[in-house]
């Protein structure tokens, strides 16, 4: 009898070591799967109304406009234990006008000792005990203060587009694996990816609801954006600067540095990237800088589907800023609604209801601050993400519309993976910039 | 099961029942095994380990160079004081089978080289170019210590290098640009060679006219503006047959069917173009960056002054040297161009041969397998009766520069006698560019019976016929009728730009060209 118990312990033994090595295996296989690098899985985040508490985060924003004004006070709205205790840009004034909003607004105050200010402030501010940083100056910055964060192990807020030409997108990419291995976590400004329509209308798609995607177009046609003309006593510098969104090797271009939401949007829904693109573009009514004010431009993936976007910053004419996606069996506008073929709503996102008793967008949680809470939460819980490399091919995908349209040339991705071009002037100073300011003429 | 089963008895008769098992035979057979199993496995270990020492590697392996220069490389001497053994690149990543199967593989190649081989007959430089170093380097072993591909310390050139092999893992082998990182070399070739091209003396004397060519004789054409000469041998028209018969040793489809051919009188260059003339027409077109479609273009049409070479990538000459030894790594359009600036230089018409009027020279008169007297199959080390008895190659070794002779790189002109037309190397040594299109059934095309005169070979095509064999290849593929083409894609295989270059191959070595002049200007 002994034995046959014994016998008994030894099989539930067995049993438990297979469990084991199969569990073993299991574990392998999924943290495999962790490791593999394909776009095409879905991941779907959970959505928290507040950062879950943790350890404090020292954060520093690098870029003070307005849009860095605007991210960290998102940062601080997003939980609790989140603090900017760092600030830096090139110029005083926009520094002094960001601290005095964050200090009114949301009672932030940052001493004089840890606010930087010149082309090297980003570097300081990286220095500056900080856990997180929030890089948010123009995009031509973005490569090099990526670079800096990641080699100095900071987490980070990266805004979109990544970079201004392919030599700078192709090392946020690099940046992206570096910080990969380092166990980094970025979250990156294409917030549709953290809204909570988009998010739901993207799990509708993936599962299937509107079949293959067959084709797609996407609009950004609005009026004419911001402008600062050059006053008495800035250099060429400072007037590049602080009129950054009309000079290309400042902002990329319209394309680049709006236009890429809606690109980044298609390549989220469908998982797929263009291989080519055919573009036309053109300049009519800008005032300032060197850029285009329109762009149309084919993208072809390479089951030989097209997704076909326009862009435009111009005054008096029809705006858009929209996109579609056509499936075998419908189609969305990829935010909240799903039609069938004869245009009957087969689905539409619910959204919470508003002081008015009424449903209401304006109700959800902002994606500027649903982005810093999936972000803290990774950091503070673990968990992976980084959607550096995602947001780097969204740029590259819109230089290489840009691209097309300036020379009027077909452009492949694999062309503009291995291009060389870099803008912008050898050497940052103030005083005169040394790059040829001309308008690309397309054929020539 | 059964095993466990039997530990569990603690009676001493019932312990000797389990070693004498009488009644169930088979239970000793699976004890005593298991026993003898695991002396084994254990024996084995201790054989494994002690056999992946440096020590044993080196007891073997006698080129002395290769540990003083492992000595010198990063993998020994290095910051962080960590040494990597022999057997940690030239093997597998232990673990596996792989591993395993490569030591067996290896060990049995080493034991046979020592024991049938002249170490100093083995051409060990030869080992360490890169066709070589990936066959006996393994990228698995390289990554499986290399696992993050993006250091802390990675440069940015290093960044986006790493991320173009990341994306691009089944076409590239890490050896591509890390060849030196194990054995140290002087002339390691990751080094961009930024003073290429440049002369540091000034040249003894320089021409200042071309040659006047009166006659159908050899003569020596002078480059002006440059100090490079180089003879012109006459090749006097006349028919042949065309490829080889189909009795003929080591003959390939594409060789046949033989044809009649009638060719005009030319003038041939005695060798192959050497980089002495290649570089006199690199330094004087030489330019900056890429130019555009429509500069080639306007290049094509004659219209602009001749832009000629991008600065290469690496040592073009692998780092055997320039002078006189045949000009390879360019560009089949490179060779083209060549000609062009050639012809304007000269003030007469330089050309690629077309195919016939290549195996015409290179027959010279003679319709054999080679212009020598000799026979495929008594040379060629593909057959092993040849590798175990050796072969007479002295006629061979005469005339030819082939995988046997070359120490596996391109040699001088000087090393080989001429064929019957007074033409050096036209087999063997490099490959050369034919201005046809490659068509495996070229000669099919030819209508049979008639003569053909002056043939251009296929109006359309993509690749090139090269032709000759090289200093890489068999004696079967030195012969007269072998046919080869040009591979465009995989010769620009890690070429890491777009568009990739149009001037240098990154992926082949052992293809060069020579010039053909048309008589009567």
């Amino acid at each position: 009898m002994k034995e046959n118990t014994q016998l008994t312990d030894r099989r539930q033994f067995i049993k438990g070591a297979a469990a084991v090595a199969a569990a073993g295996a299991l574990g392998a296989g999924a943290l495999l799967q962790s490791c593999s690098r394909d776009r095409t899985k879905a991941v779907v985040p959970t959505f928290l109304d507040q950062a879950p508490d943790g350890r404090e985060l020292k954060t520093g924003l690098i870029g003070c406009g307005h849009r860095g004004t605007g991210a960290a006070m998102n940062f601080v709205d997003a939980g609790n234990g989140l603090r900017i205790t760092a600030m830096g840009d090139v110029f005083a004034d926009r520094l002094n006008s960001c601290r005095h909003h964050l200090k009114e607004q949301r009672g932030v105050e940052v001493p004089d000792e840890k606010c930087f200010v010149g082309f090297d402030a980003y570097q300081k501010v990286i220095e500056s005990d900080v856990d997180v940083v929030l890089l948010c100056a123009p995009p031509y910055f973005r490569p090099s203060h990526f670079d800096a964060a990641v080699r100095a192990r900071k987490h980070v807020f990266l805004e979109k587009p990544v970079a201004v030409d392919p030599v700078g997108t192709r090392t946020v990419m690099a940046s992206a694996r570096m910080a990969d291995a380092a166990g980094l976590k970025v979250v990156a400004g294409t917030q549709r990816r953290h809204q909570r329509d988009y998010v739901s209308t993207y799990e509708q798609i993936r599962s299937g609801i509107i079949g293959d995607i067959v084709a797609s177009n996407c609009w950004w046609n609005q009026q004419r954006l911001w402008y600062v003309q050059p006053q008495d006593g800035w250099d060429q510098m400072t007037a590049m600067l602080r009129d950054w969104v009309n000079w290309r090797w400042l902002s990329g271009d319209i394309i680049v540095e709006q236009h890429m939401h809606n690109i980044d949007t298609v390549y989220w829904f469908t998982g797929k990237y263009p291989v080519k693109a055919l573009a036309f573009g053109g300049r009519h009514r800008r005032l300032t800088g060197d850029q285009y004010d329109y762009f149309s431009t084919d993208f072809v993936f390479d089951d030989n589907t097209h997704m076909h976007s326009m862009c435009r910053q111009m005054d008096g004419c029809t705006n858009n800023i929209s996109d579609r996606i056509r499936g075998t069996r419908g189609y969305t506008n990829c935010q909240n609604e799903i039609y069938d073929h004869n245009g009957q709503l087969i689905w539409s996102y619910e959204y919470p209801v508003g002081e008015d008793g009424q449903p209401s967008p304006q109700a959800m949680m902002s994606p500027y601050v649903q982005e810093i809470i999936h972000l803290v939460e990774a950091i503070r819980q673990d968990k992976a993400l980084n959607e550096a490399e995602d947001c780097a091919i969204s740029t590259m995908v819109a230089i290489m519309g840009r691209m097309s349209a300036y020379t009027g040339r077909e452009v492949t991705y694999e062309e503009v993976m291995n291009s060389n071009l870099r803008l912008g002037p050898a050497k940052l100073a103030f005083g005169p910039v040394d790059i040829p300011i001309e308008v690309p003429v397309p054929g020539a | 099961m059964i095993i466990f089963a039997r530990f569990n008895l603690q009676h001493p008769t019932k312990m000797k029942r389990f070693f004498f098992p009488k009644n169930r035979p088979y239970s000793a057979f699976l004890i005593y095994g298991f026993i003898i199993g695991v002396v084994f496995i254990m024996l084995s270990m201790r054989v494994m380990d002690y056999t992946s020492t440096d020590e044993f590697c080196m007891s073997c392996h006698v080129h002395p160079h290769a540990e003083e220069r492992w000595v010198l490389s990063t993998h020994y001497d290095n910051p962080s004081g960590i040494v990597v053994h022999c057997v940690q690149c030239h093997l597998p990543p232990p673990g596996d089978f792989d591993h395993l199967w490569a030591k067996i593989t290896t060990g049995a190649r080493d034991v046979y080289g020592f024991l049938f081989k002249d170490p100093d007959e083995i051409n060990w430089d030869a080992k360490r170019h890169i066709t070589q170093a990936v066959r006996h380097t393994y990228e698995s072993s390289c990554i499986h210590c290399h696992q993050q591909l993006f250091p802390l310390q990675l440069s940015e050139e290093g960044m986006h290098a790493h991320l173009y092999y990341d994306n691009h893992r089944d076409e590239l082998n890490c050896l591509n640009c890390h060849l030196h990182v194990g054995h140290f070399s002087e002339h390691a070739q990751e080094i961009l060679d930024f003073g290429f091209g440049q002369v540091s003396h000034v040249p003894e004397e320089v021409y200042e006219e071309a040659a006047t060519v009166e006659s159908f004789e050899r003569f020596t054409e002078t480059i002006p503006g440059t100090n490079v000469r180089f003879d012109m041998l006459p090749i006097p028209g006349g028919r042949f047959m065309m490829g080889s018969p189909p009795d003929e040793p080591g003959r390939r489809d594409n060789e046949g069917p033989q044809r009649e051919v009638e060719l005009s009188p030319f003038f041939m260059s005695e060798i192959e173009v050497s980089w002495d003339m290649y570089m006199a027409f690199y330094r004087e077109t030489v330019s900056e960056g890429r130019p555009s479609q429509d500069l080639m273009a306007s290049v094509q049409a004659g219209m602009d002054a001749i832009s000629g070479p991008t600065p290469p990538w690496g040592s073009p000459d692998q780092g055997w040297g320039y002078g006189d030894r045949p000009a390879i790594t360019i560009t089949w359009h490179a060779a083209n161009v060549f000609c062009q600036w050639l012809s304007e230089k000269t003030g007469k018409t330089y050309r690629l041969p077309t195919e016939a009027e290549w195996e015409y020279a290179a027959r010279g008169g003679t319709s054999g397998a080679y212009f020598f007297d000799g026979r495929p199959e008594r040379f060629s080390r593909q057959r092993w009766i040849n590798r175990l008895f050796g072969a007479d190659t002295t006629t061979i070794n005469t005339y030819v520069i082939y995988e046997a002779n070359s120490f596996y790189q391109t040699q001088r002109p000087g090393m080989v006698g001429p064929n019957p037309f007074g033409l050096k190397n036209m087999l063997g040594n490099v490959w050369e560019f034919c201005s046809d299109y490659y068509a495996e059934d070229a000669f099919a095309h030819y209508p049979a019976g008639q003569v053909m005169i002056n043939p251009q070979g296929p109006p359309t095509g993509t690749e090139r016929v090269i032709r000759g064999g090289s200093f890489r290849s068999d004696a079967y593929d030195v012969r007269a009728a072998r046919r080869s083409h040009t591979r465009h894609d995989a010769w620009l295989l890690t070429d890491p730009q777009i568009p990739k270059s149009t001037w240098w191959y990154s992926d082949v070595f052992d293809v060069g060209f020579r010039v053909v002049m048309d008589p009567g200007q």
